[in-house]
């Protein structure tokens, strides 16, 4: 070392290059993801901010679990995930959405392209370098997403994966601020672009789907049956109140009531045609690999009840169902049919009711255990992933042979 | 010139003929032709806005040309673009630099960029700093360099992974006089280790100086042969100031030297230095009170408004 750097000219040896290649190498990409990391080094008050960041999170980690009762809950460690999510897809973006223009701004991304660097090291270099800025998100959050973890009744595997997940989903989000970047001049452009298509994927496509609902509806008919009170004689409507007052249906004639017939339009939307849309939102993919929680054994199974997750998996479960005969059967009402039933004196009204009740549950245990799939969203996300970061190649590939409008190459 | 009897073999480095480049509806350049030879400084003199930084993008292999052809260090940037790049050292006219790297770790990752092992490109980052005269920042961030420090900087960084080529674009901006001395010096002793040098500027006395060749463009295309003789032509001419400038003029007239009529005394053409100095002796010998004696400025600087009045 002391003799290279005591020689008046060192000489260096680098090797020689053919073609034009633009795939990423291993040593490129290290190469460029520590430059990007050593240039966004926190200075002293940066490394100050975060050292409270962590303290708060600490400190907030402790009350939470001072002051909760030792019942297993999973809303703490979803809220965790969920803000870990959140975080990680504004910071990666916000990050990466000026790595590409500003840098040519700053005209420091051409001497680069110069040397052995490939586009794809570059490029690959860029998203891991924002993308670790988000990850160290997830590592500040580490002391409460523990405790919430203890909480939660979730298995180590379930958590790991549901992180992975995020990681993935945040690294995706990064490629398209990046690939914003490559295409946008102007680092405010690519930095609005890069969360609006964030905002369309997590608040656009249930706005979407609420939206639709209309355009998927079928006009159902109803025909429900009322006792045509003004057509009974005194004797039977006093007979009918007594019923009603006492429950006992024993001095009515269910056959001898005039009833009427009131027909009705109602709408259902045929969600199952659109429950695509939510299934493709970022926050719906991780609910959808997140445990099922059943909400009528969840305490045998060793769960918490069911928590955000659990609801809004029923939820989307519901929607990609679609509207059931089981629905069309809850929706119908007629009065004389459940008379003439309690006037024969086989059916008490308390069992009518449980047969609501049961085909209720039976519904909502159906939808809770409704088979996870995350495969539409995750699918959309590498689709993202792959063509954001191939544009992103395309266009720090040199010698240019198009230039973005109002750049220069230096 | 003995610089260039000790360089090795002349072989054009650079070759570009009939190059053409339009962004859009603009045609930034439209037929450009030169040659860099290993060993000399040439210089790429034009207006603003003439095509120059257009044209040095395209030799270092950053940008595509529409049409003509180039060979840089024998490869062809269209099929071999990552030969030229690896030939060429590049200074662009804009500065960048990373504000919170160091200037040294900013020459070893670019060397490392390179693929030069890490202990090699921080000892040629070294060197390169002494060189320009900035060891003293090597452990300071770029940020607190002023522009003439960052200038060097980017010289320095042109120059990591010891190219064949050096394309240098504007290199003296922002230099204080004596760092553009140096500079000089510095691209002289570049261009006697064998390397080709191309410097764009409009510091045309500057150039003078340091350039073997010139190539003049304007409007995008190159000036080829007549510009170079109008060089040549410059190079010939002479000022002479006279306390008597009626008696220079008449004994330049009695012996039927041609002259041009300049404030103070005359202008005339001598073809070198050996006539020059026979020609101060024969003024001196006939009497005529001669106070300064020269060459009419800057050659470059003459060609370039000549050039300049030519397409008004």
């Amino acid at each position: 070392m002391t003799t290279t750097e005591t020689s008046p000219n060192p000489t260096v040896t680098a090797p020689a290059r053919k073609g034009n290649p633009w795939l990423p190498t291993l040593h490129g990409t290290f190469l460029v993801t520590r430059i990007e990391l050593l240039r966004r080094r926190p200075s002293t008050k940066g490394w100050i901010f975060y050292g409270i960041l962590l303290a708060a999170i600490l400190g907030l980690g402790i009350l939470v679990s001072v002051l909760s009762t030792a019942e297993k809950t999973s809303t703490p460690l979803e809220l965790v995930l969920v803000l870990v999510l959140g975080a990680g897809m504004l910071i990666g973006p916000s990050l990466s959405a000026t790595s590409i223009n500003g840098d040519s701004g700053e005209g420091v991304l051409a001497p680069l392209q110069m040397t052995h660097l490939t586009a794809g090291d570059l490029a690959v270099g860029k998203l891991l370098s924002s993308w670790f800025v988000a990850f160290a998100v997830l590592v500040t959050t580490t002391p409460f997403l523990v405790y919430a973890y203890a909480r939660s009744g979730w298995h180590l595997g379930e958590l790991l994966l549901v992180l992975v997940v995020i990681l993935f989903l945040v690294l995706t989000a990064t490629a398209v601020g990046l690939a914003w970047s490559a295409i946008a001049a102007r680092a405010v452009a690519s930095v609005s672009l890069a969360h609006l298509t964030t905002g369309v994927l997590v608040i656009g496509t249930l706005v979407l789907f609420a939206f639709t609902a209309p355009l998927v509806s079928d006009t159902m008919t109803e025909t429900d049956r009322y006792v045509a009170w003004d057509e009974l004689s005194d004797e039977q409507s006093t007979a009918l109140e007594d019923a009603y007052n006492t429950g006992d249906f024993s001095a009515v004639d269910p056959d001898a009531l005039v009833c009427d017939e009131e027909t009705y339009e109602y709408g259902i939307a045929h969600t199952e045609r659109t429950a695509w849309m939510v299934l493709i939102n970022p926050l719906v993919v991780i609910e959808e690999v997140s445990p099922l929680v059943n909400p009528l054994t969840f305490e045998e199974d060793g769960r918490a009840a069911p928590g955000i997750f659990a609801n809004v998996h029923q939820m989307v479960s519901s929607a990609r169902i679609g509207p059931t005969e089981a629905d069309a059967q809850m929706m119908e009402y007629d009065e004389c049919a459940d008379i003439a039933t309690m006037a024969s004196g086989d059916d008490e009204s308390a069992d009518g009711g449980n047969a609501y009740q049961d085909t209720w549950e039976q519904q909502q245990e159906e939808q809770a255990m409704y088979p996870r799939t995350p495969w539409l969203g995750l699918g959309l996300q590498v689709l993202l992933l792959v063509g954001a970061m191939a544009i992103v190649t395309h266009r720090l590939r040199v010698p240019y042979r198009t230039l973005r409008t109002g750049t220069r190459v230096a | 010139m003995t610089i260039l009897e000790e360089a090795p073999p002349i072989t054009a480095a650079i070759q570009a003929t009939g190059v053409a480049r339009a962004f859009g509806s603009v045609q930034a350049v439209q037929d450009a032709t030169l040659t860099v030879e290993r060993g000399k400084v040439t210089a790429l003199i034009g207006p603003n806005g003439c095509g120059k930084t257009t044209l040095m993008l395209m030799l270092a292999g950053l940008l595509r040309p529409d049409a003509g052809e180039i060979r840089v260090a024998g490869a062809d940037p269209r099929t071999d673009s990552a030969a030229v790049r690896a030939a060429i050292g590049w200074m662009p006219d804009q500065l960048g630099s990373w504000d919170n790297l160091s200037c040294l770790q900013t020459l070893t990752l670019v060397g490392q960029s390179y693929r030069i092992p890490a202990a090699q490109a921080r000892a040629k980052g070294l060197s390169l700093l002494r060189k320009v005269h900035l060891e003293e920042f090597a452990d300071r961030p770029t940020r607190v360099l002023s522009r003439g420090q960052k200038q060097r900087l980017s010289l320095a960084r042109a120059l990591v992974h010891d190219p064949a080529v050096l394309l240098l674009d504007e290199p003296a901006n922002g230099l204080d006089p004596r760092s553009r001395v140096e500079l000089r010096q510095y691209v002289r002793e570049i261009a006697a280790e064998g390397r080709a040098v191309l410097v764009s500027s409009h510091v045309l006395a500057e150039l003078d100086e340091m350039v073997d060749d010139a190539v003049f463009m304007s409007k995008g295309r190159t000036l080829g042969d007549d510009a170079a003789r109008m060089v040549a032509h410059a190079r010939t001419r002479y000022r002479v100031w006279s306390l008597d400038v009626d008696a220079l003029r008449r004994a330049l007239t009695d012996a039927s030297v041609p002259f041009e009529e300049a404030e103070g005394g005359a202008m005339v053409s001598i073809a070198d230095e050996a006539h020059a100095q026979q020609a101060l002796a024969w003024l001196v010998g006939a009497g005529v009170p001669v106070h300064r004696f020269g060459p009419a400025g800057s050659a470059l600087e003459q060609t370039y408004m000549a050039m300049e009045e030519d397409r008004r």
